[in-house]
């Protein structure tokens, strides 16, 4: 209880105090901040039991009238790999020079925009309110949106101001559709809403916020915003951005589809989720495989990253609920979001290091460096490894769920998209990597980071592989909770 | 588990040669390595006239090695050993010359494997030792590194590996069939197109028409103590072979002795176009071989006799290679004289001379052959003759090339040869033919051996007057030659692209001109709008 | 203690792998040390069990991953003939390669990798399940990129993504029908044959036709070869690793599981893919030699050699009759010591002569005559003269062929010999026959290059000699084939 309240109200108090307090002073707060999340978040996991999610409910009270907030293994699950992210963000963030250099304005809005973020992600993970996910929804875009514009670049304050109006449009949507459900049935509770009676407007309901939530999650074609918001960020912000915040919305289409409403799932409309994400794994790889900037690179992975989760919809969802595969479906794309949010956070804390050092996030610029900087190059190896799926890591461990749940469903498609989407990410993944460790034409920099700064990614990269190598643990953590929708029908 | 069962000896024949060829490598024995080449086949002379018997086993060797020896492998080793032991010592003036360890370390490898083939009695010893025998005679053939002996070396390797393949898989074809490894149960098991190959291997090494077309090139390139192995001993090789495999009825006999008989004839006449005397003495060889090939496939007692016949052809052919290389040394009127005499009598008794060691052979072969054979081969002792006549007066021509110490020493060897080839069919007549010691004296057999040496004394000298046209050694061989190189050669290639390189059209299939217009607003909007109807349409059917 | 030793047998791989990453260049000693010690280690630990595995002793250590995810290692008696071929190999190549490299560049990442490489390789032998294979057949692959693209010129970063183009591609299709099958049968396991019924025989066409491609690739079957010639642009021991122990063999060791592990060979029989597969091996067998031919560089030769040799493991595998197996699984053993020799000797003339192409090779058997004595060795063997090791194997293939009704093989044997022989002979005369350029260079000063080379032509040697014996590879070989697959 005590530590899933620590984990909404340090990182607001904390950005509070961000506000308030000195530079200095922010930057001593910070690692302190991080190691009590880190703790709050280790007793919550423990004290996770094994049969039913922890919950708590604010005041007492129960829904309607009061707020309910749900620790189940997703949001565990969830809330660990941002306190990770988060942690490793903000080291890389003090260590690095790049806040300061944009100026104090960046320098002093880092902190608490940060730190926002995060009290929202845990914040969205864990409610069990639709009108309580909207808020924390809207947090996270304030937030995020402010972090892409901190650099105070004309592209940056461009790609920021496109990103809000996106941002904006889905909110429109889904606080539409809340509208609705609230007017049908008189609550937003997600667990009263799965015993309502079905309603005319539910439908409705739901396809305005899944279309809100889509564009928010960046699902193709909506994913124009993210490449230019991603790619302008500080490397810092950019990781939590393109590792985090995709994952919050994400979270919130399947409290809908699989919690609120399953029985509205209609087999049609889930494929129609999952042609798109197949649409966003082509349409992203094959951009990334065209740019020549570095982290454009890595920010339209992230888009063609996120079309793999729209798989779970067919293959969890509707007919497909009561059906033995369901559970290794559900169990999978969570596993590949969190090998995902890990490894994409290591890559971008590695192109940011390179940038310190050439300057640019050309990738001509990134030849050789891998002698220089062999760390931070082995993280980004490391990392594509887990994007690419290849074992042991724990993209490779989701991949084989979800390949297995789709060949037991004889949706084999899915399967093919997935093996596909690998190679492609090989493809484009393999570019950067063979520059980097191509022999260099010229004498290496003269300033290195620190072995400290360059095990940062490392260790996020790594944690990435032994989600693959360990997961029989995660594998439990995500089991407790699951919605029925997903539950292991055999 | 025993690692040896059985008499040692038959091993130790083997295994001493090998450990001969190792020493010769050593720094401090490579000068001197010609001098153990004598010394190599001295066990296996010992094995061949000691009453040695049994079957000798080593399980763990190879693929379970087995050794053994019968009558016609005792005769044969025995030739054999003292046709290496009589060249070894003849191959002592070359001790001086370059290269000359690697020319003896390969001499007793291929007398290792010429001994195996005798001995063995499993198919994979068989063949270890038909491999070892055929492959490393190459370097005999090479030594001297003059263009032609690498023609001849070319030609020879190529189709000894051809030979190669054909006998492996035959002898596979014939395990299969037997489901054994053991000589005796693979030729009872044997069945004829698996005996087609075999005999493809084993003609290749015996110079069978018409795979004979390296042994005319090989042989005289070979230094002539080479030349006097080679023909004499290791051709036997692919005899002992067909005796070993051959059904005593088989599809292929009528084949065999065609051709047998062809080679018989045909190279007797060619090689009375060559100019060399060595080579006349290897067309020789193909000729008497295919003598030997019809009469295995006679069959019956003709074919017991045969290891009988090649002893003495054997002897007699060492013993006319090793002249030919004393009459190069002899420059004296003497020297000369005595060469000829020699060689004369040898090649009487090749021709079956009466009472030499060669009618001896011919008589004992003779037996049971039906009577249109026993004419032919008498006919055929008439071109033997003829073809040894035209040897004699090549050799009488051969110009004297260099100069040697102890040329007595060097002719008492073939003289010695001679001596075995016209004396030990003598010896051996009772045990190898049942019948009286007096009965090669009988008027009957004198007149059967006598008429073919009459017709070749009255026919010798028209040769000598009209010789016919010359021609270069190896006959049907160009277009061989001609295909051999073009396996042999690496034709060079450019250097292109091994490993395709390719590229995913990525521009093509996501232009940037879509993704911008993905990010146009009024794009953008009309899609999510598009998307709410349709989501919708789709959550209610 | 015993279900420790195949976590042991990896980690005498892993460790000095781990630790090579961190050291600096110039602390030549301890790594090594290191190398030569876990090589060393692994080596007593394979004799150790030797004749455990023989008296019918079984290791085993299972790692659950998720549910339907275990990682199983077992020795059985074809795990330990991979094992200790990799072990031997392995400790012959590191001695080489320290004494290759000398003072070269980027020693630390080369040795961390190359022990990685072998890790991955140990793996796979140990693999006990069908996934457990699958994530060490992945790992070969990635740690082998960095090997193959060491010196970082254009010509080796161009055959390392050759390499990936290759692999990655065909381990997804591997992937696709690992997940297929096991979504019928659940996870699969070697030691016991699973149940395939559940899918229908078009299927199981299918999938065992994937796993062909998967596995094929890296065995370099014809037409999935193309990675492996241009990866010679790799150091020397990389490539003796690589066409000896690693790469190539992981591939063919893949086939050997898949048709008698996951199949079995009687469905495969009864799907009638062995002969497809046969006629694909004979295909490449011959393909390889032909094209080796038309090479004039020494490696790119041995390379398409390899192309060639390999498919005879997957034809004995295909044919899958007593002899056909074992004589695929001790060319598994006779092939790599021959094709390291070979390498080794390649790798010397390059680095003592500076003679990359065949043309350089003349006159050099007497300027190197270890050297050169080893490599016609291995050539010799190559061609399957006797008493070398190859003459043992197409015995064996022969027989087995015959066995499996497949007397066409026989025509493949022979005419594999004959290119064999063709493409190997010349280079032999070059070395022995031919007068050397005046300005040839060439010596054996450095003995931990040669005495590798020399110790590898020997086993060639004494595996052909002693093959009857129960320990030599054809021995084991058929220890095997009478335990596990003629049940």
């Amino acid at each position: 209880m005590t530590a899933l309240v620590a984990l909404l109200a340090l990182p607001l108090a904390g950005a509070l105090a961000a506000v308030v307090l000195p530079h200095g002073a922010v930057r001593g707060m910070v690692p302190a901040l991080s190691v009590a999340m880190l703790a709050a978040t280790a007793v919550l996991v423990a004290g996770l039991s094994a049969q039913a999610p922890t919950r708590l409910k604010l005041g007492q009270w129960p829904p309607p009238v009061g707020i309910v907030l749900e620790v189940d293994g997703l949001a565990a699950a969830l809330i660990a790999m941002t306190a990770l992210v988060m942690t490793a963000a903000a080291l890389a963030a003090l260590r690095s020079e790049q806040p300061a250099a944009a100026g104090a304005r960046a320098a002093f809005g880092f902190w608490p925009l940060m730190l926002l973020l995060w009290a929202a992600l845990n914040a969205v993970f864990v409610s069990r309110d639709l009108f309580n996910l909207y808020v924390g929804l809207e947090l996270l875009s304030l937030a995020s949106v402010g972090l892409v514009a901190i650099g105070g670049k004309p592209e940056a304050l461009a790609a920021a101001m496109r990103y809000m109006l996106f941002a904006l449009v889905g909110s429109l949507l889904y606080l539409a559709g809340v509208v609705l459900v609230y007017a049908a049935h008189g609550t937003l509770d997600i667990g009263l809403l799965a015993d309502r009676t079905p309603a005319k407007p539910d439908a409705l309901a739901l396809a305005l916020m899944t279309a809100g939530l889509m564009a928010k999650t960046a699902l193709f074609p909506f994913h124009v915003w993210l490449p230019p918001a991603h790619g302008s960020a500080p490397a810092p912000a950019s990781a939590m951005l393109s590792a985090l915040v995709p994952k919050a919305s994400f979270v919130i289409l399947l409290r809908l589809w699989f919690e609120a409403m399953p029985d509205r799932a209609q087999d049609g409309a889930l494929v129609l989720l999952a042609v798109l994400g197949t649409a966003a794994v082509i349409w992203g790889s094959l951009r990334a495989l065209l740019q020549t900037r570095l982290k454009l690179v890595v920010a339209y992975s992230t888009v063609a990253q996120i079309g793999y989760l729209f798989l779970v919809f067919p293959l969890a969802g509707g007919g497909s609920a009561e059906m033995p595969w369901s559970a290794g479906a559900w169990t999978g794309v969570l596993f590949l979001a969190l090998a995902h949010g890990l490894a994409k956070a290591a890559m971008f804390l590695a192109v940011g290091q390179w940038m310190a050092v050439t300057g640019s996030d050309r990738l001509d610029a990134m030849r050789g460096l891998a002698t220089a900087m062999p760390m931070t190059s082995f993280a980004f190896a490391l990392a594509a490894v887990t994007l690419v799926g290849l074992p042991p890591s724990g993209g490779f461990t989701g991949k084989y769920l979800l390949m297995t749940s789709a060949f037991a469903a004889g949706q084999w498609m899915w399967a093919l998209v997935l093996a596909g989407g690998g190679l492609l990410a090989a493809a484009y993944l393999y570019r950067p990597l063979a520059i980097l460790f191509a022999r260099a034409d010229a004498p290496g920099p003269a300033t290195l980071p620190t072995r400290g700064m360059q095990a940062i990614p490392l260790c996020l990269a790594g944690a990435a592989i032994a989600l693959g190598i360990a997961s029989e643990t995660p594998f439990e953590l995500l089991s407790i909770g699951r919605p029925a929708a997903a539950e292991d029908g055999s | 588990m025993t690692l040896i069962a059985g008499p040692l000896l038959p091993l130790a024949a083997l295994v001493w040669p090998l450990l001969l060829a190792g020493l010769s490598v050593l720094p401090a024995v490579r000068h001197n390595a010609i001098r153990l080449l004598p010394l190599a086949p001295l066990p296996g002379l010992w094995l061949a006239l000691s009453g040695v018997d049994g079957v000798t086993s080593a399980p763990d060797l190879l693929l379970g090695v087995t050794l053994a020896l019968e009558p016609g492998g005792r005769i044969l080793l025995g030739m054999t050993a003292v046709l290496w032991c009589i060249a070894g010592l003849a191959a002592q003036p070359m001790a001086r010359r370059p290269n000359a360890a690697l020319f003896a370390g390969f001499w007793c490898l291929t007398l290792a494997g010429n001994l195996g083939v005798f001995l063995a009695r499993d198919v994979a010893t068989f063949y270890v030792a038909f491999a070892a025998v055929s492959l490393t005679s190459w370097f005999l053939i090479v030594h001297d590194r003059t263009a032609e002996a690498f023609r001849a070396g070319r030609v020879y390797i190529v189709i000894a590996i051809l030979g190669e393949v054909a006998l492996l898989l035959g002898l596979i074809l014939g395990a299969q069939a037997a489901g054994s490894l053991a000589i005796a149960e693979v030729a009872a098991a044997i069945e004829t197109p698996a005996m087609g190959l075999l005999v493809a291997g084993f003609g290749i090494k015996a110079g069978l028409v018409p795979l004979h077309v390296w042994l005319p090139l090989a042989h005289p390139a070979a230094p002539v103590p080479g030349s006097a192995v080679l023909s004499g001993a290791i051709v036997k090789a692919g005899l002992i072979g067909l005796l070993l495999f051959l059904p005593p009825v088989s599809a292929l006999g009528p084949i065999l002795t065609g051709l047998g008989l062809a080679g018989a004839f045909g190279a007797a006449v060619w090689g009375l176009t060559q100019a060399n005397p060595k080579a006349v003495l290897a067309y020789s060889t193909v000729s008497q071989m295919g003598l030997m090939v019809m009469l295995v496939a006679a069959g019956g007692a003709t074919r017991e006799a045969v290891p009988y016949f090649a002893m003495h052809h054997g002897l007699a052919k060492g013993a006319l290679f090793l002249l030919v290389g004393v009459a190069l040394i002899s420059r004296t009127r003497w020297q000369r004289a005595l060469c000829l005499v020699l060689g004369t009598v040898t090649a009487a008794s090749v021709a079956g001379a009466p009472l030499t060691g060669g009618a001896l052979s011919k008589a004992a072969v003779k037996q049971g052959l039906e009577p249109w054979a026993s004419h032919l081969l008498s006919l055929s002792s008439v071109f033997t003759g003829l073809l040894l006549a035209w040897f004699m007066f090549r050799l009488a021509r051969l110009e004297p090339s260099g100069t040697g110490p102890g040329w007595t020493a060097r002719f008492l060897l073939p003289a010695l040869l001679a001596a075995l080839a016209l004396l030990a069919p003598w010896a051996l007549w009772q045990d190898w033919t049942g019948l009286e010691q007096g009965y090669p004296a009988k008027a009957d057999s004198l007149r059967d051996a006598f008429w073919p040496v009459a017709v070749v004394v009255v026919l010798a000298p028209f040769l000598a007057r009209w010789p016919m046209p010359t021609q270069p050694p190896g006959d049907v061989l160009s277009a061989l030659v001609r295909l051999g190189r073009r396996i042999a050669s690496a034709r060079p290639r450019p250097p292109g692209k091994i490993a395709p390189q390719f590229r995913l059209p990525a521009r093509q299939i996501a232009p940037s001109a879509l993704e911008a217009a993905f990010g146009r607003w009024s794009n953008a909007g009309t899609v999510l709008l598009l998307l709410i109807p349709l989501i919708l349409v789709l959550l209610l059917v | 203690m015993t279900a420790l030793l195949p976590l042991l047998l990896l980690l005498t791989s892993l460790v000095p792998a781990a630790i090579s990453f961190f050291l600096a260049q110039d602390s030549y000693g301890l790594r090594n040390a290191l190398n030569l010690g876990g090589a060393l280690l692994k080596a007593g630990l394979i004799v150790a069990m030797l004749f455990a595995v023989a008296g019918g002793a079984v290791y085993e250590t299972t790692i659950p991953l998720a549910p339907g995810l275990v990682l199983l290692l077992k020795i059985d008696a074809l795990a330990l003939l991979f094992v200790s071929l990799s072990a031997a190999l392995w400790l012959l190549t590191t001695i080489y390669a320290i004494a290759y490299f000398g003072t070269k560049p980027q020693q630390s990442r080369f040795f961390g990798f190359f022990s990685l490489c072998v890790f991955a390789t140990t793996g796979i032998a140990l693999s006990g399940s069908l996934i457990s294979f699958f994530i060490f057949f992945e790992l070969l692959t990635l740690s082998t990129w960095p090997l193959v693209s060491h010196k970082q010129d254009a010509a080796s970063l161009r055959a390392a993504r050759s390499y990936l183009l290759y692999a990655l591609p065909c381990s997804t299709l591997l992937l696709v029908a690992i997940v297929w099958l096991e979504s019928a049968t659940g996870p699969v396991l070697f030691d016991e044959t699973p149940d395939l019924d559940a899918l229908d025989r078009s299927s199981q066409q299918a999938i065992f036709a994937l796993f062909i491609v998967g596995v094929g690739m890296k065995a370099a079957i014809v037409p999935l070869h193309g990675w492996l010639p241009s990866a010679m642009a790799a150091p020397a021991p990389v490539s003796a690793l690589l066409h000896a122990v690693a790469v190539v063999k992981a591939g063919a060791f893949g086939v050997v599981r898949v048709v008698y592990d996951v199949f079995g060979v009687a469905r495969v029989t009864d799907l009638g893919v062995g002969m497809p597969l046969a006629v694909l091996a004979s295909a490449t067998i011959l393909w390889g030699s032909i094209r080796a031919l038309q090479q004039t560089e020494i490696k790119k030769r041995l390379a398409y050699s390899t192309v060639s040799q390999v498919s005879c493991i997957v034809l004995g595998a295909a044919l899958a009759s007593p002899y056909a197996v074992i004589g695929g699984l001790a060319h598994l053993v006779h092939q790599g010591l021959m094709k390291i020799t070979l390498f080794f000797c390649a790798g010397i003339y390059d680095e003592r002569a500076g003679v990359r192409d065949i043309a350089g090779l003349d006159g050099l058997g007497w300027r190197m005559p270890w050297t050169s004595a080893c490599f016609s060795l291995g050539a010799l063997g190559m061609i399957g003269l006797p008493p070398l090791a190859g003459f043992v194997t197409k015995i064996y293939l022969g027989i087995g062929a015959l066995q499996a009704e497949a007397a066409w093989v026989l025509a493949v044997l022979g005419a594999s010999t004959l290119l064999n022989a063709a493409y190997f002979l010349p280079l032999l005369a070059r070395l022995w026959f031919r007068e050397a350029a005046p300005d040839a260079r060439g010596d054996e000063r450095v003995p931990a290059l040669v005495v590798p080379a020399v110790v590898a032509a020997l086993a060639a040697l004494g595996a052909g000699l002693l093959a009857a014996s129960p320990l030599s590879p054809l021995g084991w070989a058929t220890l095997i084939t009478e335990r596990e697959y003629l049940r």
